[in-house]
């Protein structure tokens, strides 16, 4: 048994999307200037109303943007407690992934009338494109193709946040209105509106991570699947320092050591280690560069009594 | 007469959350189809029924109370400190060590570990703290990172190098402690542990602390106006410092007394899985970081848990039902911050005006 071959770089890159798609978003809310640690719930939400999308309408585009639409809801909740009652966005994030938890565990009582996982094997999960020509491509091949389109999105979610943030009027204003609130209000920057933008879009992109996990590997959805994935996002939207082609870089970094934890135990060395080495290499990584999006929270934590 | 109106003003936020989150839970309740009379009655008793469930709720509340308490102390400085769970784990993990290999007669080895306990989930929060201090690395974020490296490092520890060799099952924890070193139960056969007893001390501590001491009233000044502080001479890092060690202390005694008092091994996600760290950050803001308050909100949260338990084992209603009554709470009580921010703006500004 090899340690590095094709099929571990094609599995890091199926693991990766939902942490990916999640950091994105996150970072979307970092560069605004709020600190959203509400992601795990919002994919645990987006995995479970992708399901309930698939179940009813038997259409996958349609159960992606149901996941989407239900998942915006829920951010916009977020964006009210914390923008519209100014709520401490923590507390508020804590709390929305203990609701999130809860709700989906209670809706899938009511709905399917089941209890800790619904699986139903009729259920299309997500197809695996095969891109013509880049197929047969020897090894290159085997990582490139056969992923489900969630996959191919998230990785152009990266390079399109990457281009708005750079190239755009909005993305500037966007990130104008995550450095210094006040200057962007008083140049007329309509600073509220653009913030509930960003975390309305979180909500997206968290809601696509979800779909790819209820609906990518594999076709069901079980309580509390998201597993500690939202935070992971969150760390690795930290050491990607809430850049879109850092974060790209940083996900995919979690989600080699993820796969590679799993292989070493087939050669039964302590993974511990290997999955530490993410976080390590975080804090190691604070130490050098600051991170703009997180900044803007310290005054926040004054708050927090 | 002005004490006792402060006191029911105090509490009318609470009450009213409390009154929220169990509307919220009927609503979700009726949802999947049960009475919402019987669910009720079915989380009372799984709660409060019996001594034996009360006792249960005591138990459960131990750790909360603990996390709950440190957490209290290093808000009311402004630390936000997420690093409960970590805190928590080590000092698990260095007490049970200590509490097997240390020589000694009983009561030594558990003091011992007593004190292992609270100093290694000390040092572990200290680091946070000094890496602020020192480097202005965000504390928010490194406690939380510094979560995953502990439990992970525990679960190693407890999978290779100290794993229990001796049952036939390969199980992720440590051999069982002698009986001498474990904290007695409360009751004869009830889970309560004296280890709620020292929650109860360590709330009474830290009241007087926060009420009487110099120290407290330097926390107090860093957290409600920093800059004031500074002004007023208090060395903010030294106090964050403390604060820091105190809470992640807290947290290690925590996670001390659930293996001494309760699990007598440390076995791997025994104290993650249960959430209590989280529960603890809970318990603190329905209290407003309150020492005395967190007793009452911890004994809320875990009756809760606990009566949530009874409900799933003899309704059809999940388990969950805690998790969505609890966040109403929060969500409910973090709005509360505004209102009394948006209250105070008002006020001052009347004040400015020279209306009043």
């Amino acid at each position: 048994m090899e340690l590095f071959d094709g099929a571990l770089v094609s599995s890091t890159i199926r693991m990766v999307t939902p942490i990916l798609l999640a950091a994105l978003g996150g970072a979307l809310c970092a560069r605004v200037g709020i600190f959203n640690v509400g992601l795990e719930g919002l994919v645990l939400v987006g995995a479970f109303s992708a399901i309930v999308g698939n179940h009813f309408t038997g259409s996958l585009p349609l159960a992606v943007l149901f996941a989407a639409a239900v998942t915006v809801l829920f951010s916009l909740l977020f964006a009210y407690m914390t923008i519209g009652l100014k709520a401490n966005e923590i507390i508020v994030g804590v709390a929305i992934n203990f609701l999130a938890l809860g709700l989906t565990t209670f809706a899938l009582r009511a709905v399917f009338g089941v209890k800790g996982a619904f699986y139903d094997k009729d259920m299309a999960g997500l197809p695996q494109w095969q891109i013509p020509l880049v197929t047969d491509i020897p090894v290159l091949g085997d990582i490139l193709s056969g992923h489900s389109p969630l996959v191919y999105a998230a990785f152009l979610a990266a390079v399109l946040l990457h281009l708005f943030f750079a190239h755009t009027v909005t993305g500037f204003r966007v990130l104008a209105a995550g450095m210094n609130p006040v200057a962007a209000r008083s140049l007329g920057l309509k600073v509220t509106r653009l913030q509930v933008l960003a975390i309305a879009l979180c909500g997206v992109l968290c809601g696509m991570a979800g779909a790819q996990l209820s609906l990518g590997q594999v076709t069901m959805f079980t309580e509390g699947m998201t597993a500690g994935r939202g935070f992971i996002a969150l760390v690795a939207m930290m050491l990607g320092q809430s850049h879109p082609l850092g974060i790209l870089a940083s996900s995919l970094l979690f989600g080699l050591m993820d796969a590679l934890s799993i292989r070493l135990q087939g050669f039964s060395l302590p993974t511990q280690f290997t999955a530490m080495l993410p976080y390590v290499l975080t804090i190691a990584a604070m130490f050098f560069l600051k991170d703009r999006g997180a900044a803007a929270s310290t005054a926040s934590q004054q708050s927090a009594r | 007469m002005e004490a006792v109106k402060k006191l029911c003003k105090s509490l009318v936020q609470p009450l009213l959350a409390v009154a929220i989150g169990l509307l919220t839970g009927a609503v979700v309740i009726s949802a999947v189809g049960e009475s919402i009379l019987d669910t009720y009655q079915q989380m009372w008793k799984g709660a409060f029924g019996s001594f034996y469930f009360f006792a249960s709720t005591l138990a459960r509340s131990t750790p909360i109370m603990l996390i709950g308490l440190g957490l209290s102390l290093a808000f009311r400085a402004g630390v936000f400190n997420l690093g409960a769970e970590g805190q928590m784990v080590l000092g698990a993990v260095g007490a049970t060590l200590v509490g097997l290999y240390l020589p000694g007669p009983g009561l030594v080895k558990m003091l011992a570990a007593l004190a292992t306990g609270v100093a290694v989930g000390g040092l572990w929060s200290l680091l946070a703290g000094y890496m602020e201090a020192k480097f202005r690395v965000q504390l928010l974020i490194t406690t939380l990172l510094l979560n995953y490296i502990a439990v992970l490092f525990a679960g190693y520890l407890v999978s290779e190098p100290f794993q229990d060799k001796s049952g036939s099952a390969a199980l992720a924890q440590t051999a069982m402690l002698e009986k001498s070193v474990w904290l007695p139960k409360l009751f004869a056969g009830m889970s309560v542990h004296a280890g709620f007893l020292l929650a109860l001390a360590a709330a009474l501590a830290l009241f007087w602390v926060v009420r009487f001491t110099p120290f407290g009233y330097e926390v107090k000044m860093l957290g409600h106006n920093p800059f004031f502080a500074r002004y007023g001479g208090i060395d903010k890092d030294r106090v964050m410092l403390v604060a820091m060690f105190a809470s992640g202390g807290l947290a290690g005694l925590a996670g001390t007394v659930e293996v001494l008092g309760a699990h007598y091994r440390y076995v791997d996600g025994a104290l993650t899985v249960p959430g209590y760290a989280w529960t603890g950050l809970m318990a603190t803001l329905l209290a407003n970081s309150h020492p005395i308050g967190v007793v009452f909100t911890s004994i809320l949260l875990a009756a809760l848990q606990t009566g949530a338990m009874g409900v799933e084992r003899n309704t059809e209603v999940p388990l969950e039902l805690a998790s969505v009554i609890q966040a109403v709470l929060i969500l409910f009580i973090s709005a509360k911050f505004s209102h009394d921010w948006w209250k105070n703006r008002k006020s001052k500004r009347r004040e400015s005006h020279g209306v009043v």
